[in-house]
């Protein structure tokens, strides 16, 4: 029942968060008022006050299965060293969209689960936001969409891992054996996924204000053109606007999980067996135990 | 010194202010505001934020009036005319497009500008204060990065020292590599002892059981209504009131789960800090604005378009405006106290102390 309700409550906070950005592709003529009318930013200040609440409440319910204190220790260090290398995009501006942040993110994600890479991605964006004066309106989004990054990463672990675990005819249980040789694909597979969120992050991010954006008719948005007109247009709006700063972002990831993906993986590996290291009450010996993170 | 939920509402004030207007005369009061009291409170050693709202203003401004002079092409002032052949350029340049592009680039320049100032004027610990108890766990997590960032920060420099003197050079994204992963290495090593410390100091020895039923069961049925809510408003224009009523019982059942799930942590304050009546006239006045910028939208509203005109302006919106001025009034007037006020403040610099 609780595995049932947690699963509807991560449906349902995705779908909240999913439909307050994408709510421009498929909503009526009239729905909401265009940019030019007065309480054009009503719709604005809806979206972010729900996207605010879905991450609100998944951040609950991720909380719900208590942290233990390896995990806390943990996530917080990681949040730190991650803001350190923020604070090195700050200082010294990459080109376009790149950011350091994005690839430990994923890659923490990909070790430690969805959930570890949700909390991961929410909170470093929050806590480099605080040291670097970043707070803003633009913080729920930008954690909503870096916390979404790194569970989904989860998923992508989890399936790499079930998939090898299949192959190989390792015992589903044993989470020791899960622990798998890094190969060349599964490098190739979470290069193409940092490319894919260093675009999607842009495109995200772009979404919100997107509909109250001025500018040509054949890139702004009019409620009740149809999807694939809407589409159409914000697809032109997002190649003029984004695509070649967001490209940087991507490409950034995309080198950041080549050149430390491999070593990183590693260490994150090594010390997941060690922080899940505990003594088996019935057992005769320590052993690994499943993770409670 | 203010509250810092204090300084969070007039923050968010200022944003919903600025977001319901358009008008210039509006927006430059707004600005002017905000520029007073960022230069009366934000006088400290706080954080600064990357980049100046001046700064800011010198890129977005012209940047925002020429993305949008150059692609919209509507308006009855014509300064020139693009050759049609070039795609989306093409076409007229109109004053009013011009003037509107400028218009958003200033309201930018005012939301920035206010989180400017709320970012150099309340501590980071303050804020980590305002966690709600149900987030306690997010609040470590948060004082663990927030405290470790120094020293990750000394690491670093350490780490590129050590290889320095090797002779390796950062030049590429392959040279991080012997940086990052001792720092990450170290780091870990870190967590590792304070994990063992926290144990040790019975972290979750109390509280290491998971949220009842109860509250995931209020968390999905919240979700539930903001969705319900949301696509009723969407959906069905007459019925507009009745989505807002169920996407705020939707928020009022999240915050009741939020409540139960906070209840159940024990919160102490070392020295719990004192409501003054600076904190009450600031609420006032963020409320007086709140309610200005939410009810008199019609009078806030302007539009260039077609033709640019000399925009309205109602006195008694204008000074509802000036509401958000009362930090700086309030700062001012304790300064002008003397050594009286500075013993307070002295005083209250010691409440506030760790």
């Amino acid at each position: 029942m609780r595995r049932l309700i947690g699963g509807a409550i991560y449906l349902l906070s995705g779908a909240v968060g999913v439909l307050a950005f994408i709510y421009p592709f498929f909503v009526p003529a009239g729905a909401v008022p265009q940019h030019g009318m007065a309480h054009s930013q009503d719709a604005p200040l809806l979206t972010a006050a729900l996207v605010g609440l879905s991450v609100v409440a998944l951040l609950v319910e991720l909380q719900g299965r208590s942290l233990s204190a390896k995990t806390v220790a943990m996530l917080g260090v990681l949040v730190a060293v991650t803001s350190v290398l923020r604070f090195l995009e700050v200082a010294f501006p990459m080109p376009g969209g790149f950011s350091p942040i994005f690839a430990p993110i994923i890659i923490a994600g990909y070790v430690f689960g969805g959930r570890f890479g949700f909390l991961m991605g929410t909170f470093t964006l929050l806590a480099s936001g605080l040291v670097t004066g970043g707070v803003g309106p633009w913080l729920p989004y930008q954690m909503f969409t870096a916390g979404w990054a790194g569970l989904s990463a989860g998923w992508l672990g989890r399936m790499s891992k079930g998939l090898k675990e299949h192959v190989a005819h390792v015992p589903q249980r044993d989470e020791s054996r899960l622990t798998l040789r890094f190969s060349r694909l599964d490098l190739l597979i979470l290069c193409l996924f940092g490319f894919f969120w260093g675009l999607l992050y842009g495109a995200i991010m772009n979404i919100y204000f997107w509909p109250f954006a001025v500018g040509a008719a054949e890139q702004t948005w009019t409620p009740g053109i149809g999807l694939g007109e809407t589409l159409a247009r914000y697809g032109a709006f997002y190649v003029v606007t984004s695509l070649a700063w967001d490209l940087a972002r991507a490409a950034g990831n995309v080198a950041l999980i080549v050149v430390l993906g491999r070593p990183m993986v590693k260490a994150l590996e090594r010390f997941r067996r060690r922080f899940h290291f505990q003594i088996q009450e019935s057992g005769h010996s320590m052993a690994e135990a499943g993770p409670n993170a | 010194m203010l509250d810092a939920r204090v300084w969070l509402l007039w923050a968010l004030t200022t944003l919903v202010a600025a977001s319901s207007t358009r008008s210039p005369l509006y927006v430059i009061v707004l600005l002017l505001t905000t520029t007073v009291v960022g230069g009366t409170c934000a006088t400290g050693e706080g954080r600064r934020a990357p980049l100046s709202p001046l700064r800011f203003a010198v890129v977005a401004v012209p940047l925002s009036a020429l993305f949008n002079g150059l692609t919209v092409h509507f308006g009855d002032t014509v300064l020139f005319h693009l050759p049609s052949w070039l795609p989306l350029l093409g076409g007229a340049i109109t004053l009013e497009a011009l003037a509107f592009g400028a218009l958003n680039g200033l309201t930018l320049t005012v939301i920035f500008s206010a989180f400017s100032v709320f970012n150099q004027v309340t501590p980071v610990r303050d804020l980590i204060q305002l966690t709600p108890r149900a987030f306690h766990e997010g609040g470590v997590v948060l004082s663990i990065a927030l405290t470790f960032i120094p020293q990750t920060t000394r690491s670093l420099k350490r780490i590129r020292e050590a290889q320095a003197v090797r002779g390796h050079r950062v030049e590429g994204i392959r040279d991080w590599l012997p940086i990052v992963v001792p720092l990450l290495v170290s780091g870990l090593e870190r967590a590792m002892g304070l994990a063992e410390a926290m144990v040790a100091r019975g972290y979750g020895a109390v509280t290491d059981e998971d949220h009842p039923l109860r509250t995931q069961g209020l968390l999905a049925l919240g979700l539930l209504a903001l969705l319900a809510g949301w696509l009723t408003y969407l959906f069905r224009a007459a019925w507009r009131i009745s989505a807002v009523v169920t996407m705020a019982a939707g928020a009022g059942i999240i915050g009741l789960a939020l409540w139960l799930t906070g209840r159940r942590v024990q919160h102490t304050v070392y020295r719990a800090r004192s409501w003054t009546s600076g904190d009450t006239l600031t609420v006032l006045g963020c409320a007086l604005t709140l309610t200005v910028a939410l009810t008199q939208r019609e009078t806030l509203y302007y539009s260039p378009y077609p033709q640019l005109s000399l925009p309205p302006f109602d006195p008694l919106v204008g000074t509802a405006l000036l509401g958000l001025l009362v930090p700086a009034i309030v700062t001012v007037a304790k300064e002008d106290r003397g050594p009286d006020a500075r013993g307070t403040q002295q005083a209250e610099a010691l409440d506030e102390a760790p």
